[in-house]
């Protein structure tokens, strides 16, 4: 759009408008409202629904205001008697077959189509006809059904297409017989459910929240979800202490996602109020004895009595601070003082599966927000699977390519899905993302770097012409592949690649939803790190003190590390292989139950906030830390909110400089925290380091050639997924049931028998 | 069933009765692909469109735009392919000229669209049609191999620069595939849905490129046109609509067929009862579709002593439109609520269900029909049936909207009676 | 659309279509092959191909689907979106002849409803519905471009026009 200035007349008002807008948003920013259904910003236009019909002088017939582009003079109407009736009509014809199911239908309240019905339609229905007839059923174990209640916007299919790039569910047959559907009639698709947050009518539903609550009942809180780094926002359905669900409805919530969530973020809440969550601080007085219930008094004496006993016996650094990914930037903030401060132990980390430390020391330039993704140029994505892994990002990746024109070089071992949208997909070798960067980075080994990477020099070539032909934003995202001096030097590449015309922002690629945050809290500023402490258990360390727990992958091979502790301290929601191991487990709160903030992989900090009091006797994890800090002498200061500990983060980190909880507020106007840049310097040796390594991979040796299945780590069982009972039947393939008609005699249940096997189906 | 000429010499039809008629020998020997070498000898691309804007040319389909201006929108300096599509997606009720055209002359049809792709600069072209007509595919296919044979087709046609291939595409049963943009949906693979206009298919149509569609009668008429000159073309026919136009007449006439006749002639009374020999079993003329389904029906006393001339100008003054020539006579046996109950089912049958007032709305009309047929007829209905159409007319995504509220809005107005009858209770509607 | 860089695993497959691909004859791939050269962009042989499929099959089934998506590089909901929006596709099973008779204006008036009632009182169906024996299956359908020729219907791809009770006899009598 460009910013020259054109004149147009709506309702006999002259309004300045910039040329090249589009007329419905125009009249709708003048204050002129209009009623649409299929019109969606950032999605195809249909113009199929007719609700925007508006008359614009010199043209014979209505018009649809969003397929109209403002032009200098152009005298438009929206309002009288003729727009009316059309938009009257157009209501009637959506009623005509909808069936009168607004008493048991779950979009009640919140539905696009009741209140369209009520603001721009007619009195009466002159419908006395008979209504087509199509049974209620099931798509999936997440999405129900009601054909009848369709009014074929296409908003879901649309959305299934463009943002996930699926195409699961599509429009079949032809005319009044159209039906929103798929072939057999079951969604094998990533369930991501923003088919159901789109739909402007009850046509889709969730069917995991089925008949369970009125919107009207529900208590909304904004906040951030507890799942991957993309740190959507979204809205929480409370009542009565319990979370119903979470949806990101634009009526309630409007953060940089808009309406987006996926499967886990929109479906992945049942373990907040799921029955096996810890209820009661707990003690095992002798090693191999039994967790018992305890007071929090008594388990905060025990734990800082045993911690004290350590510290005196083997020294401080004997002792271990774990931070998580997970939890807020306030809980891991008062964990990082707690370790730094108050016990004096260099030996401090936190959960994250691969460190972002070199990365940050070295960082050249600034990190893209997925705003910037989706408005990018050209954007490099080295290695990861945004379109499992963080969903959102790989949306935006997508939706940069198909609306916004951009140009995509895809570089993996694994022919991911989003190779569907490159321009150029550069298939490596497994193992050999190092050596790609290394070609980025010095151009003069491209011969070696080929064969390494098992590419032509010709791709590699195509690679170098498109970085140097690139204007405007070029993003590169990198996943967990590269090694610490592969990661300075990608860190490094706005200053080496970026020029005048040219801007190089990154953006890593992180797993969990406080990746970053946990990062700028110093907790990966430690000695040892995870499984360095694991390694070390019963030697050089002798007690760990960890909120949250011990990933699969940490574990693996030290599965007895554990028991070779003088002690272990677990802050946990629910029971884990590693509070199995545990001499005291304190019942920590959700993010559903706290105040906070989370960071994410753009930057942006963001709120978390308390929706419902924390569960049974769970408190939060910065409170626990508190707490017992307080017990051993030191008041950081109990009475503290979270908000203050966030203006003591502002007070002592530089990225967080300035901010407060009220300028958090408005998660439509999120704010980047500011890492700060490292000037150009000289990586020889992080490049020779890089060649050594790059040297030693193989020449020869096939490659992964098969795409993985959609949902192969998006439906995987961890400690919260597995509450959920749907996501069981997911990992199990998502079979289709024999029957998908709903019914009051019978719904979709997951059977324990299906339960179990799912459990063991996998590693 | 008759096939020929009345009131001028037979032009698109003059092969039509030969023996071996589809033959590329028959087709030489009888006038055929000089004009082609001529064009390509003598003439510029721009030579042929300006030749085709004087002949007056209006797309024979239905929609009756100037043909000359159309393939004049195609913009000359875009480096992207050019393709011409001939609509052989014959389906609006009343209609099947194109099918003889194509079953006997086939090649009066590859030769128009040869100089069309030339005057166009496309170098693959289609020719969509409709599944049901198969055996015409298969017909074509051969008559293209003859002409791929005869150096009419492929690399440097006849020695010169031009080179062009034409391929079939068949359709598989769905009316909305005659409208232009739905066609070209159809042809890229997709369900056939009509896409917004603008852009208009001459610059961003097939596979985005800049693209003609013209119907099978529309293409057929361009060899004669650079023949015998456009001027010429046009006085055959009048001033605004030049040429001749193919009729199709079925119903209760005696001799149904295909007509070809001069553009503007005088006049439709006498065509339905000297040409087509009158009303069959003595019945009395009730009423006429002149141009297929779409177009407005027309009373017995708005034809007979009302000396309508059937053109384009002509038609419109008596009150309805030339549409695709789908000729629809009518006796006094047949009650126009049923015949009007029968498109209305067609529509509602072909509506692709796109937009809002289309889809729902000729599914309401279709409910309200049925159930005034069975019995159920309300006084109000013939009003809440106007309502319904005037809220489809001119608010649907494409004309089909429009075509299925017009046979209605037309019929409820001119055979009040005819509704009448079904909706009284007591005499009182 | 999206560029396409290499062949696009069939994501959206629906659950229990079960694995078989539809395997055709040297004969069929290759007239196969000779629809899809006709066009820059595969998925617009995806009508040619199908009649292709479902005159090989008897209608669309699902290894028959499947060996479109491969063939074409398409997700299984691309076929079923496209197949289920035209008249002649068949995704269930239909009668070996398949009798579709015009029902639309000119066929109408011009006596469809006998010829109608005289078919399916010799066949015992109704408009619809298919023989027990598979044999035949009776359709109404709309304007098949035959109205001068009216009352008429067609079997499979040929055309019967000018029809009266006899030669709707006679006809059915020589199908074998």
């Amino acid at each position: 759009m460009s910013t020259e200035v054109i004149k147009v007349t709506i309702n006999g008002q002259e309004f300045q408008v910039s040329k090249g807008a589009r007329l419905i948003d125009v009249c709708r920013e003048k204050g002129f409202d209009i009623p649409s259904f299929c019109y969606y910003a950032d999605l195809a236009l249909q113009a199929s629904c007719r609700m925007c019909l508006v008359r614009i002088e010199k043209m014979p017939k209505l018009q649809t205001s969003c397929t109209i582009i403002c032009t200098d003079g152009m005298v438009v109407t929206t309002q009288g008697e003729e727009i009316e009736k059309a938009q009257r009509s157009m209501l009637e014809f959506l009623l005509a077959n909808h069936p009168l199911d607004c008493p048991v239908c779950d979009r009640g309240g919140e539905c696009e189509l009741q209140e369209m019905a009520f603001d721009w339609g007619g009195l009466e229905e002159r419908f006395t006809e008979r209504k087509n007839y199509h049974p209620e059923k099931y798509l999936s174990p997440m999405v129900a059904n009601d054909p009848q209640r369709c009014i074929l916007c296409k908003r879901c299919t649309r959305v299934c297409d463009e943002w996930m790039g699926e195409d699961a569910i599509e429009a079949g047959g032809r005319g009044a017989n159209t039906v929103i559907g798929t072939y057999g009639g079951w969604l094998d698709c990533s369930q991501c459910g923003n088919c159901i947050e789109v739909c402007p009518t009850g046509t889709l539903l969730d069917a995991t929240y089925r008949h369970q609550a009125r919107p009207w009942e529900l208590a909304q809180t904004i906040s951030t979800c507890t799942y991957c780094s993309d740190g959507c926002q979204m809205s929480l359905g409370t009542r009565s202490g319990e979370l119903m669900r979470i949806v990101a409805r634009d009526r309630y919530v409007n953060g940089h996602n808009g309406e987006f969530l996926c499967v886990k973020g929109r479906f992945g809440h049942p373990f907040v109020n799921h029955e096996q969550r810890i209820r009661t601080p707990l003690i095992r007085y002798k090693k191999g004895g039994k967790l018992i219930p305890a007071t929090w008094d008594d388990a905060i004496r025990h734990v800082a009595t045993a911690l004290d006993r350590e510290a005196d016996t083997h020294g401080r650094n004997a002792i271990g601070v774990v931070g998580s990914p997970r939890i807020t930037n306030e809980a891991n903030y008062l964990l990082y003082k707690f370790a730094a401060d108050l016990v004096g132990t260099e030996n401090y980390t936190a959960t994250d599966v691969f460190s972002l430390k070199p990365f940050f020391d070295n960082l050249g330039g600034a990190i893209a927000t997925h705003k910037q993704i989706r408005y990018a140029r050209t954007i490099l994505l080295i290695g990861g699977e945004p379109e499992e892994l963080q969903p959102f990002t790989g949306k935006q990746i997508r939706q940069a390519v198909r609306n916004g024109g951009a140009r995509l070089v895809v570089v993996n071992s694994v022919p991911i899905r989003l190779i569907e949208q490159a321009v150029q997909f550069i298939h490596i070798r497994p193992g050999s993302e190092d050596a790609a960067v290394l070609a980025i980075a010095d151009r003069t080994n491209n011969a070696l770097v080929a064969r390494k990477l098992g590419v032509d020099n010709a791709e590699l070539d195509s690679l170098h012409q498109l970085i140097a032909g690139a204007e405007g934003d070029l993003i590169i995202l990198f996943g967990g592949e590269l090694s610490a001096a592969a990661q300075a030097v990608v860190a490094q590449m706005p200053n080496f690649l970026g020029s005048g015309r040219r801007r190089v922002l990154l953006h890593p690629l992180p797993l969990f939803n406080n990746s970053i945050g946990v990062h700028d809290m110093g907790l990966m500023n430690g000695g040892l790190s995870a499984t360095g402490m694991l390694a070390e258990a019963g030697r050089a360390i002798r007690a760990i003190y960890i909120a949250g727990s011990f990933l699969p992958q940490q574990l693996h091979g030290r599965e007895d590390a554990l028991s070779k502790l003088d002690l272990l301290v677990v802050q946990e929601l629910f029971e884990t292989t590693t509070t199995a191991f545990a001499d005291v487990v304190l019942p920590a709160a959700s993010f559903a139950e706290v105040d906070g903030t989370f960071t994410n992989s753009g930057g942006l900090v963001q709120r978390v906030r308390l929706s419902i009091p924390p569960v049974n006797q769970a408190k939060a994890d910065w409170l626990i830390t508190a707490q017992l800090a307080k017990e051993l002498g030191v008041n950081l200061g109990f009475e503290m909110s979270a908000s203050a500990i966030f203006r003591e983060i502002a007070a002592k980190i530089p990225a967080y400089a300035g901010l407060r909880y009220p300028l958090l507020k408005d998660e439509s106007n999120p704010i980047q925290v500011k890492h700060g840049s490292v000037d150009r310097r000289d990586l020889a040796a992080e490049l020779r380091e890089i060649k050594v390594a790059v040297d030693q991979l193989p020449e020869t040796g096939g490659k992964i050639t098969v795409t993985p299945e959609v949902g192969h780590e998006l439906f995987k069982i961890g400690t919260l997924t597995d509450k959920v009972p749907q996501f069981h039947l997911l990992a199990a393939g998502n079979p289709r049931p024999e029957t998908v008609r709903v019914s009051p005699l019978y719904q979709i249940t997951v059977d324990a028998a299906v339960r179990r096997q799912a459990a063991m189906v996998g590693d | 069933m008759f096939i020929g000429a009345i009131g001028c010499e037979p032009l698109q039809l003059r092969r039509i009765h030969l023996e071996n008629s589809r033959s590329l020998t028959v087709y030489r020997q009888n006038g055929g692909y000089e004009a082609i070498q001529q064009v390509l000898s003598s003439r510029s691309p721009d030579d042929v469109i300006n030749e085709v804007k004087k002949s007056a040319l209006r797309g024979r389909g239905g929609a009756g735009f100037p043909t000359g201006m159309k393939w004049s929108f195609v913009p000359k300096d875009s480096p992207k392919p050019k393709y011409v599509v001939c609509n052989a997606d014959e389906s609006e009720p009343g209609t099947f000229k194109d099918r003889y055209l194509m079953e006997r002359d086939p090649h009066m049809l590859i030769e128009g669209i040869l100089i069309a792709a030339y005057a166009l600069g496309a170098k693959i072209n289609y020719i969509y049609t409709r599944g049901e007509y198969k055996y015409l595919i298969d017909i074509m296919d051969q008559a293209l191999n003859e002409a791929r044979t005869a150096g009419y087709l492929g690399d440097r046609i006849l020695g010169s620069n031009f080179s062009c291939e034409i391929h079939t595409h068949t359709g598989a049963g769905a009316y909305i595939c005659g409208e232009e943009t739905a066609l070209l949906s159809s042809l890229e693979g997709m369900r056939g849905h009509p896409k917004m206009k603008p852009p208009f298919p001459a610059v961003s149509g097939l596979y985005a490129c800049p693209t003609v569609v013209n119907n099978v009668e529309t293409l057929t008429a361009v060899p004669d046109i650079m023949k015998m000159g456009g001027e010429a073309y046009q006085k055959l026919g009048t001033e605004k609509s030049g040429g001749t136009k193919l009729w199709s007449v079925s119903g209760h006439v005696n001799r149904p067929g295909v007509y070809e006749l001069p553009m503007g002639y005088d006049d439709m009374e006498k065509f339905i009862f000297e040409d087509c020999q009158g009303i069959s079993n003595g019945k009395k003329l009730k009423a006429v579709i002149p141009g297929g389904s779409s177009v407005y029906i027309m009373r017995a006393d708005q034809i007979t002593g009302r000396d309508v001339r059937m053109d384009y100008e002509g038609l419109v003054a008596a009150g309805s439109m030339v549409g695709s020539g789908g000729f629809i006579v009518m006796d006094e046996t047949v009650d126009v609520f049923e015949s009007t109950k029968n498109l209305t089912e067609f529509y509602k049958h072909e509506s692709c269900g796109w937009c809002t007032p289309c889809r729902e709305g000729t599914d309401w009309l279709v409910k309200v029909f049925k159930r005034i047929s069975n019995g159920g007829g309300r006084p109000e209905d013939a009003q809440l049936m106007l309502d319904l159409c005037d809220n489809i007319e001119g608010k649907s995504f494409c004309p089909l909207g429009d075509a299925a509220a017009w046979p209605i809005q037309s019929a409820i107005k001119r055979f009040p009676e005819d509704f009448k009858k079904h909706l009284a209770v007591n005499g009182n509607s | 659309m999206s560029t396409q860089l290499t062949n696009i695993q069939p994501r959206s497959q629906p659950v229990d279509i079960g694995d078989e691909v539809a395997t055709f004859s040297p004969e069929v791939e290759a007239e196969v092959d000779r629809h899809i050269a006709k066009y820059p962009v595969r998925r617009s042989a995806i009508l040619p191909l199908m009649f292709i499929v479902q005159r090989e099959r008897g209608y669309l089934d699902a290894p028959g689907v499947a060996y479109l998506a491969r063939r074409l590089s398409l997700r299984i909901t691309d076929i079923w979106e496209v197949a289920t929006f035209y008249s002649m596709l068949h995704m269930k099973p239909i009668g070996k002849y398949h009798i579709q008779i015009c029902k639309t204006l000119s066929c109408k008036i011009m006596g469809e409803g006998k010829i109608t009632e005289h078919v399916c009182n010799r066949l015992g169906i109704n408009p619809g519905e298919t023989t027990p024996d598979g044999k035949f299956t009776v359709s109404l359908v709309e304007c098949l471009g035959s109205c001068g020729t009216a009352p008429m219907f067609q079997i499979n791809f040929d055309y019967h026009e000018n029809l009266t009770t006899e030669r709707v006899d006679q006809i059915l009598d020589s199908l074998p």
